[in-house]
């Protein structure tokens, strides 16, 4: 066997976290006599619109997504986190997660550490939270300045102070006082509606997955986006690193969660790709597009952090990383992700890159710049390569084509993707989210659920 | 950095630009399958068009995007009105922003998808 043979990382902090009670007799008993309390959105501190639902974390935890997390965390293990970015085990890790709840229901619920809370989702019993402690945010606007950083205090990268323009920054600015630490459970997994159910392949569904397809390699492309050719290319031209051989698989892997109005819907996003290897750009074989359940946070490097983290566990061994990762406006430096990558940003508690750390992660990053579209070369060329003038492509750009109802030429978005777009575009009577879908969506969400 | 809008052109909006300058300055894009006309815009604008449309960014080109579909139209008509590109066609825009916040509006519940094979 060749040295320079990759083996599949183990998840991140050594083995998969997986806290799901299939046997519906057992958690009947487990939640006996137990109080329940049903999941809340969190909803913007100023507007009241859904900004985040906790029941995502849940899932994305007790699947193993977030591994090692276990659950909600302890105030020692917040303040680590806002510091170092480390969990009280050490592994790395970018952001608090928390169960929160308001002073009223905390009264009303009268729990407290060593109890066992049932946490209800669309009324019927979906998880629960052993808790360990309780504790209050004294001041959530500081916690969100702390989660992302300021100019002054991360000055490699953070360009202006986080508002409430930041959709991330937000969520947390609008987390109610009350937090119940402690691991969760699920007690009755939720369905998947479709689409999603077919693209749902938590990390141990996913590893297995990647075994039956004999992928030893396999790059990670995160999206929030329905694909241009411009994401087909990137996808293609990342694929080629690897090891002795470029990648077995593209995996891509799309967040989905509360949107921000403009986006496209999550129901195109996931069929937009799957659209891409069914009409043969990428082969099937090579390609498979799932999903992960997550509110964005948009913390540019912080977000990599985690999506790296997400995707190790999912089984890859690659991680394709581009300019403004997981950004909004022009809070970070375009290219912070990659500057965390390649050199570290000591100020987040990283003097070398996550993968050079103690307790950091093994996936491998790698860094792209951009795709666009060259008349010279007469086809998409990648930016240090062409020395032509090319025309950039823009997700923007095309979203304002596609509202005025213009068709994008096949060089640029796929007929195929077209397709998937104006499907639900019909079905919801707009190409994009509208507040109306935010709303919806956050009142039916991806899943159901059965009786215990 | 230099900030636009683009305006596309299909052929409705080619016949009332024919004749005028403002053919000479039609732009075609990838591979000449898309073609437009950029319309320059200033940072006070920029920062003006941010702030009255939520969804508004400005991409990595420099180019201000997703602003509402009657926002872009009523663009277009400033363009062949004012036979011009120049930030005067923006703030021909602006001053009708009433008119086409009350249009997005309507257009951010419902949009009429495109018919296609």
């Amino acid at each position: 066997m060749s040295k320079f043979i990759i083996e599949r990382p183990l998840p991140h902090g050594g083995r998969l976290v997986e806290r799901v009670i299939r046997d519906k007799e057992a958690a009947k008993k487990m939640i006996k006599g137990c109080p329940s309390y049903e999941i809340k959105p969190t909803l913007h501190y100023e507007t009241g619109v859904p900004v985040r639902n906790v029941y995502r974390e849940i899932m994305s935890i007790c699947y193993g997504f977030f591994s090692p997390v276990e659950g909600s965390m302890k105030q020692a293990e917040v303040e680590r986190i806002l510091k170092e970015r480390r969990l009280l085990n050490e592994w790395i890790f970018p952001y608090p997660l928390v169960f929160d709840i308001s002073k009223e229901d905390y009264q009303k619920l009268g729990v407290g550490a060593g109890d066992r809370l049932v946490l209800t989702l669309k009324g019927k019993p979906f998880a629960i939270l052993d808790i360990e402690e309780v504790w209050e945010i004294d001041n959530p606007e500081e916690l969100a300045h702390k989660t992302f950083g300021t100019p002054e205090d991360n000055p490699e990268v953070v360009k202006e102070p986080f508002n409430k323009k930041h959709p991330g920054w937000v969520i947390y600015r609008s987390l109610q006082p009350i937090v119940l630490a402690g691991k969760y459970t699920i007690i009755n997994e939720p369905k998947f509606k479709p689409p999603f159910d077919r693209f749902w392949f938590p990390p141990r569904k996913c590893r297995e997955e990647f075994d039956r397809r004999g992928w030893r390699t396999v790059i990670n492309h995160q999206t929030r986006n329905v694909p241009h050719v411009g994401h087909e290319f990137l996808m293609k031209c990342a694929a080629f690193t690897g090891d002795v051989e470029p990648c077995h698989g593209i995996l891509v892997n799309a967040v989905i969660g509360v949107k921000r109005r403009g986006d496209y819907p999550d129901e195109a996003i996931v069929e937009g790709h799957e659209a891409v290897n069914l009409g043969g750009y990428i082969k099937p074989e090579r390609h498979l597009p799932t999903i992960v359940l997550w509110d964005m946070r948009y913390g540019n490097p912080l977000e990599s952090l985690l999506h790296g983290i997400i995707r190790q566990n999912m089984g890859c061994t690659h991680h394709m990383f581009g300019r403004d990762h997981a950004a909004v406006g022009e809070y970070y430096d375009k290219w912070a992700t990659q500057i965390l990558w390649t050199k570290g940003i000591p100020s987040y508690g990283f003097p070398a890159p996550p993968t050079d750390v103690p307790y950091g992660l093994e996936i491998r990053p790698q860094n792209m710049r951009e795709f666009s579209y060259c008349p010279t070369c007469k086809e998409m060329a990648y930016s240090e390569t062409c020395g032509h003038k090319r025309e950039k492509l823009s997700g923007s750009f095309l979203r304002g084509m596609v509202a005025e109802g213009v068709q994008p030429p096949s060089i640029i978005m796929r007929p195929e993707v077209y397709k998937v777009i104006v499907k639900w575009w019909k079905h919801f009577g707009y190409p994009f989210c509208n507040e109306k879908y935010v709303i919806n969506k956050e009142k039916e969400l991806e899943v159901d659920l059965e009786d215990l | 950095m230099a900030y636009f809008m683009v305006v596309l052109l299909d052929d409705k909006r080619l016949e009332k630009i024919k004749g005028t300058e403002l053919e000479d300055k039609i732009q075609y894009m990838f591979g000449g399958e898309l073609r437009c006309l950029n319309v320059e815009v200033s940072e006070e604008l920029k920062d003006r068009i941010l702030k009255e449309f939520e969804t508004a960014r400005v991409d990595s080109r420099g180019a201000i995007t997703d602003v509402p579909v009657a926002f872009m139209r009523e663009l277009f008509n400033q363009v062949a009105e004012k036979k011009s590109l120049g930030p005067e066609v923006v703030e021909g825009v602006l001053a009708k922003i009433d008119e086409i916040k009350e249009m997005a509006a309507k257009e951010s519940e419902f949009l009429p998808p495109p018919e296609i094979d």
